[in-house]
């Protein structure tokens, strides 16, 4: 049963878009029921115009609404980068309007009347997946701030150390001498909070995906 | 038919007599191009031609029998006659065929944007219909989960029930509102004369009925009563059902194509028309089956005629029905409330 799957994901919030009210309705009971806190918006304008909290979330959209319809408005947030896992809804389903909506990323592609389970397990695999991205740009974002904090040279010997120069020819390279890397390796070591060369060489790799991507 | 037959080898006789009492050096036997024109017009392409050989038989005989003036001269003068007359058969073949062709097209393309038409339509009910049910099917699943804790938690169940009785009725709504829109608007009833109403009708099948080579009979009984009706739902209903008639005579051979109208008083208050064709006729299971919506015998059918058709007698207060006959085709009955003499006054 996915009541046990989403009560562990409590500090959540799922947004619903659907231009029917009494299908947004229903909707929020249905979570409310499995304790899940939900908003509901009319449109996709409204959605993007709400001050939203930033906590993990999972948006139910609608697929044929007036105004922005629901496979528009999943390129829009493509575009303006809101990375919300979609779990799409529609009353009048066809195979290309799914395949287009699960090309462009969406978690599930439901048939209105949907059995609720169904549903919900999009949901909590939504959710699921939120969190994780969350969580692991939150660890970038740390990252980020770390070596930020590292000084010009230690950036120098650091970018040297983790492609695997020993300090001493670190120091031929850097023209310093072999006491000075020691002690900036020992700095930039505590500053990224890295135990060992190999956690110092995973910390860059990720810096620099992060800075890729 | 036959009458134009007469009357068109009439005019090819007279031209051919008028060649042969002028002179030789006078090429009348040009003017056989007008029967040929004319034939066009009224026969088949195989008919065609052979006016068009007879046409050329009688310009070489008038030529044969001619008197006076310049062999030489006349035998250039019938050479151009009978190349005009070849000529104009062929431009003229050619040219009925290209309309053909533009014809069955233009009926090909009305009959892809009807379905279209249609898929569309049933796309936008399915929309309307499933909202309320998605709608439906949530609050009943959220209904269950409300009464499944512990304790249960009566108040947010009964206002799930509560949404679910408000959209179960939002549904049938929709739909009843649907049935309203197909059952038309009211007819807009006027005073119509019988033979006038089915006349009309049947003229705009002309051009379908020569190309098919089907023959015509209408009998309408003398003095009918007027009858209270809309002019253009009963000339609709008066296609249908004579196309239907001329698509179930395409198998069957030219002689036997003959379409059947009768209009009789069939008591003081009512008029039975009739329709029948020399088709393969209907089984015994699809002589109702025809009326009901997307049912159709035939390949391309969309299975709406026969059903708007009944719905439209109906809203009339008559009935429309089939009966069949394996030696006779199919016969499509429909009866009309006629008004009496003494009620003839319109209201």
């Amino acid at each position: 049963m996915s009541q046990t799957d989403v009560h562990d994901l409590a500090e959540s919030m799922i947004y619903i878009v659907d231009d029917d009210s009494s299908v947004r309705e229903s909707l929020q009971d249905l979570l409310a029921s499995v304790g899940l806190a939900s908003r509901a918006f009319g449109s996709a304008r409204e959605f993007m115009d709400a001050n939203l909290p930033d906590v993990p979330a999972c948006l139910v959209l609608d697929v044929r609404m007036p105004g922005l319809s629901g496979l528009d408005f999943q390129q829009e947030m493509a575009r303006l980068n809101i990375r919300v896992p979609v779990v799409f809804i529609t009353a009048h389903g066809d195979i290309p309007m799914s395949v287009k909506a699960m090309k462009a990323g969406a978690l599930e592609f439901l048939t209105k009347p949907f059995r609720e389970q169904d549903l919900l397990d999009a949901i909590s695999l939504g959710l699921g997946r939120d969190k994780e991205r969350r969580k692991a740009s939150a660890l970038v974002d740390d990252l980020k701030r770390r070596y930020a904090g590292l000084t010009d040279g230690e950036r120098d010997v650091m970018e040297l150390v983790v492609s695997g120069l020993l300090n001493k020819q670190v120091a031929a390279q850097l023209g310093l001498s072999e006491v000075t890397v020691k002690v900036r390796r020992g700095a930039l070591m505590r500053k990224m909070d890295a135990d060992s060369l190999a956690a110092l060489v995973k910390m860059s790799e990720k810096l620099k995906d992060a800075s890729g991507a | 038919m036959t009458l134009r037959l007469l009357l068109l080898l009439g005019l090819a006789l007279g031209i051919a007599a008028i060649d042969t009492v002028t002179d030789l050096e006078i090429a009348v036997g040009v003017f056989q191009i007008a029967v040929v024109l004319i034939a066009v017009r009224i026969l088949p392409a195989r008919a065609v031609a052979g006016v068009s050989i007879v046409c050329m038989i009688l310009t070489v005989l008038s030529y044969r029998f001619t008197r006076f003036g310049d062999t030489e001269a006349g035998l250039i003068n019938v050479l151009i006659s009978l190349a005009a007359i070849a000529g104009t058969t062929y431009l003229a073949l050619r040219l009925s065929a290209a309309i053909r062709t533009v014809h069955q097209t233009r009926a090909h393309l009305a009959h892809i944007t009807r379905i279209n038409m249609l898929g569309e339509l049933a796309a936008s009910i399915a929309h309307e219909v499933n909202q309320p049910l998605a709608a439906v099917a949530t609050s009943s699943g959220a209904c269950l989960r409300w009464m499944a804790t512990e304790p249960p938690n009566l108040a947010k169940a009964q206002q799930a029930l509560e949404r679910i009785i408000a959209d179960t009725h939002r549904a049938s709504d929709i739909i009843a509102r649907l049935r309203g829109m197909a059952r038309h608007q009211a007819p807009s009833k006027q005073w119509l004369n019988v033979a006038d109403t089915l006349n009309a009708a049947l003229r705009l099948l002309t051009g379908e009925l020569n190309e098919q080579n089907v023959t015509l009979r209408v009998h309408v009984e003398e003095g009918l009563p007027p009858m209270l009706a809309d002019e253009v739902q009963i000339q609709q209903v008066i296609l249908n059902l004579a196309m239907n008639a001329v698509e179930a005579m395409r198998q069957v051979d030219v002689e036997r194509r003959i379409l059947q109208f009768d209009v009789a008083l069939e008591s003081r208050q009512q008029l039975l028309f009739s329709v029948s064709d020399q088709g393969s006729g209907l089984s015994p299971s699809d002589r109702e089956r025809v009326f009901e919506a997307f049912y159709s015998t035939k390949q391309d059918g969309m299975g709406m005629g026969l059903a708007i058709s009944r719905s439209i007698i109906e809203a009339h207060d008559g009935r429309l029905w089939a009966s069949s006959d394996p030696q006779t085709g199919a016969t499509f009955h429909f009866t009309l409330p006629a008004v009496t003499r003494e009620s003839d006054e319109p209201n």
